[in-house]
């Protein structure tokens, strides 16, 4: 039997927009809904444009934070049909969560036109509980936990035009639990997790003194958890080593920011995501199940996710040369095609709202809290609309995040 | 500040450690002289049935455990041959039942299969849940079902099967009998003294010819009651039939019959099948493919220069009264003896493909011979009196449809015959 470490102590993940991906990791990034990306000042700049770590000050910069997050539980009226003859009624709420998520970034000192920083996020991350009904069948728990080491540097072009990039450690881990109960005697109980690499990539251009031009590209990592599942049909079980690959995609950042008498800054931000990548969810097995599970645990479960666009509108006021304030919106697309909405993310399309403040508590010292609202929309599916069955009305779901952080400039 | 850069030093290499799972192994009951396959509880079952439309709210359904175990027969050439078979119990039951009246046993003998994951052991090792006639027999029933996979399938799988031979399939039920009395003796699984005996088509035949070993043999058992069910009694009468009509229902059964005869009196293959056909049996009948695949790689003509039963063979079982072929369904005949067991042939008179003439013929000729408790039980007339308001009154079920009805109506035979004596 195979140990992990036990990270999961330091790292929850949560679902804060479209499908599993968290864009936010940081106070400033939080307060912004993520249009932080073009103007970045501090030392998760890191993480959100490594090319703008060529104009930060001379100085070596750190913060440190957490996110407390609140999952409050999706809510399901209707029907769960498994043939043409056997449909019951399945309405339920799963599992509300609270989790926390920790960040770390660091930019160092510049070195001529170099300079190097390193963040440690959770750049994504799932986890959905149905403790009851016909949902635990499909997703009893499912849960994804995803944290990345980023290594990045920066290379100073001229006064005006940087380039970065980086390379991305991922380790995640993955809970799949299915429980049919009394309704289906079946039963899947599957961990795993793996260490996955990538990269990114980010360029930044300021053609004024004012204004901020920024790419960025994170690319596609395809997490193989790996491990074992215990697999039950009626009360005996038996342990297979088992896979299942679950992408963390790609991602394109284009942001320009605009700033005005150095104290008011305007951010818009496009992002486009590539989840086009998640095709099926296909779990495989070291050797041959009882075929009496292979149509509920290892026939592929087609996803067919399409590419999302978010566009996110960020704003910063520093009020005083002690406060300032910040304020975003994000309108966010969910990459789930109905037809394959399932129970273990039963995402919809969502307002995300944002505010946040940073305190600069002393020249070098500063602490800051934001908070982020994401509602999602109420969603409906109709009888032969949805490949798994479900028939019926979601609502409900979506997040509520506090971050608190210190940054520290020496 | 240093400590920040030495969270991120040490955190770092702590990233690229874990991997696999620490998730326990499911811990299995621990069985001697078997293997524990499927574990159904009583709800699953009950949930299961109901959502299948089989059963109503009311009914009682138990659990159902069954175990593979491995035993030895003796093959139709007199060798030792390592065997397999599935037991299955009820679970679920009032502790008097388990503890001190025990349960009843049922041996219920498989029709014919061609591919080996059709057999019992095979079919619940591959798939894993409850299936087939000991669902009716042990979750609706409450019987201990014993199925052998008999010679030629499960642990016997390279050994041909000898199909409708009625010693080796005798041999096979009784020696798995046997065996299933030491397993459950050694797992303590409390079994009473009453073995009941039934099977369907093939099956009914091997019951029968199980019942007729157990009778004239020293076996150390003995039977409560037999339901064979519409097997081919009158081996020699059928063989008549099949041989006298042109075209053959399911062309699979009689090769069957031809090529495990050749091989029990030695005699060529190509001497009773035609070619092509007689070069393809061995491979068609190795256990890989179902009747629904070799039925289309052979023809429906009897006989004749493209028939499956070559002409000189077919001129010679009807001119020649010592013809092998002949002697040897002759000698497999089971209808031409009397048992003391009470015995219910059950039978669909729609049946396609072995005629209730048979049972009929069975019958009359087991009370010619002094047999004083043999009945026929027509299913379709039995379900209709049961239920009239469910059957049209000119219901005829055939050999395929039949199954089903032919082991509930047996299964309440059985159980009332329990209920009689063991008192549940």
């Amino acid at each position: 039997m195979k140990k992990s470490i036990a990270l999961s102590i330091i790292v929850s993940s949560a679902l804060t927009a479209g499908a599993y991906k968290v864009p936010e990791q940081s106070v400033n990034s939080m307060a912004l809904g993520a249009a932080y990306v073009a103007h970045t000042d501090g030392a998760d700049t890191a993480y959100y444009n490594p090319a703008n770590m060529a104009f930060m000050g001379d100085a070596q910069f750190t913060e440190a934070g957490l996110t407390l997050v609140h999952l409050p539980s999706n809510r399901f009226q209707g029907l769960q049909a498994y043939s043409v003859n056997e449909i019951y009624p399945a309405s339920n709420k799963s599992e509300i969560e609270n989790l926390q998520i920790p960040f770390l970034h660091y930019v160092s000192n510049s070195i001529e036109q170099f300079r190097w920083g390193a963040s440690l996020s959770v750049p994504g991350g799932l986890s959905k509980e149905w403790k009851s009904g016909h949902q635990k069948l499909f997703a009893e728990e499912f849960t994804l936990k995803i944290i990345e080491f980023n290594p990045v540097a920066s290379y100073k072009l001229s006064d005006n035009f940087a380039v970065g990039g980086g390379l991305r450690f991922i380790y995640s881990e993955g809970v799949v639990k299915s429980d049919g109960g009394a309704i289906k005697p079946i039963k899947r109980d599957m961990e795993g997790d793996t260490v996955e690499y990538g990269y990114n990539l980010a360029m930044s251009y300021r053609p004024t003194s004012d204004i901020n031009m920024a790419v960025t590209y994170r690319s596609n990592i395809d997490l193989k958890e790996e491990g074992d599942a215990n697999l039950y049909l009626g009360n005996l079980g038996k342990q297979y080593s088992t896979d299942v690959t679950i992408p963390l995609p790609a991602a394109l950042n284009l942001a320009v920011s605009k700033t005005w008498q150095d104290r008011y800054t305007l951010e818009l931000n496009y992002e486009k995501t590539y989840w086009s990548e998640y095709k099926n969810l296909d779990f495989n097995y070291g050797s041959a199940i009882p075929s009496a599970l292979v149509g509920a645990f290892d026939d592929p479960k087609p996803k067919n996710w399409r590419d999302t666009d978010t566009f996110r509108v960020g704003f910063t006021a520093k009020v005083s040369p002690e406060l300032t304030l910040m304020a975003g919106y994000s309108k966010d697309e969910t990459p789930i095609p109905k037809e394959y909405v399932s129970y273990e993310l039963p995402d919809a399309d969502a307002n995300i709202y944002t505010f946040g403040f940073r305190i600069k508590a002393n020249k070098n010292l500063s602490y800051g809290f934001a908070y982020l609202r994401d509602e999602k929309e109420s969603f409906s599916l109709a009888q032969g609309e949805n490949k798994n069955g479900i028939i019926g009305k979601f609502s409900g779901g979506g997040a509520d995040l506090l971050t608190a952080g210190v940054s520290y400039k020496f | 500040m240093q400590n920040i850069l030495k969270l991120v030093v040490v955190a770092t290499p702590l990233l690229f450690i874990g991997c696999g799972s620490d998730l326990s192994a499911p811990t299995s009951e621990s069985v001697k002289g078997g293997e524990l396959l499927v574990d159904f509880s009583d709800d699953a079952m009950k949930s299961t049935l109901l959502s299948k439309g089989v059963i109503d709210e009311n009914q009682t359904v138990y659990g159902y455990k069954a175990y593979k175990i491995p035993y030895t027969t003796t093959d139709e050439e007199g060798n030792e041959v390592k065997a397999s078979g599935l037991f299955v119990i009820p679970t679920g039951l009032p502790s008097i039942i388990t503890t001190k009246l025990g349960l009843s046993m049922v041996s219920d003998d498989h029709g014919t299969i061609f591919a080996n994951a059709e057999a019992p052991s095979v079919n619940a090792k591959n798939i894993g849940t409850p299936a087939g006639s000991s669902v009716i027999l042990t979750s609706l029933g409450g019987f201990a079902t014993l199925q052998p996979d008999y010679i030629g399938f499960g642990d016997s799988n390279s050994h041909y099967h000898p199909f409708i031979l009625k010693d080796s399939l005798a041999n096979s039920t009784v020696d798995f009998i046997k065996q299933v009395k030491k397993f459950a003796a050694d797992n303590n699984i409390t079994l009473n003294s009453q073995l009941f005996l039934t099977g369907y088509s093939e099956g009914g035949y091997a019951s029968m010819a199980t019942l007729k070993k157990i009778e004239e043999e020293d076996t150390g058992l003995s039977v409560t009651m037999a339901a064979p069910m519409a097997g081919p009694y009158a081996l020699k009468t059928m063989a008549d039939v099949v041989l006298s009509q042109p075209k053959l229902s399911v062309p699979s059964f009689m090769a069957n019959v031809g090529y495990a005869y050749a091989k029990a009196y030695t005699q060529p293959v190509n001497s009773i099948i035609n070619e092509p056909y007689a070069s393809k049996l061995p491979t068609l009948f190795n256990g890989d493919l179902t009747r629904v695949e070799i039925d289309p790689k052979l023809t429906t003509d009897t006989t004749g220069k493209t028939g499956l039963f070559e002409p000189n063979f077919v001129n010679d079982y009807f001119a020649n009264d010592n013809n092998w072929f002949k002697e040897a369904v002759t000698s497999n005949n089971l209808h031409t003896w009397s048992p003391k067991t009470p015995v219910r042939l059950v039978h669909c008179k729609g049946d396609n493909v072995i005629p209730y003439a048979i049972s009929q013929l069975t019958e009359g000729t087991m009370k010619s011979l002094g047999a004083s408790d043999v009945e026929i039980i027509p299913v379709e007339q039995t379900l209709i009196a049961i239920n009239p308001s469910k059957y049209p009154a000119d219901l005829n079920l055939t050999h395929g449809d039949c199954g089903s009805p032919a082991y509930s109506i047996t299964t309440a035979m059985f159980a009332e015959v329990r209920k009689k004596t063991i008192g549940y």
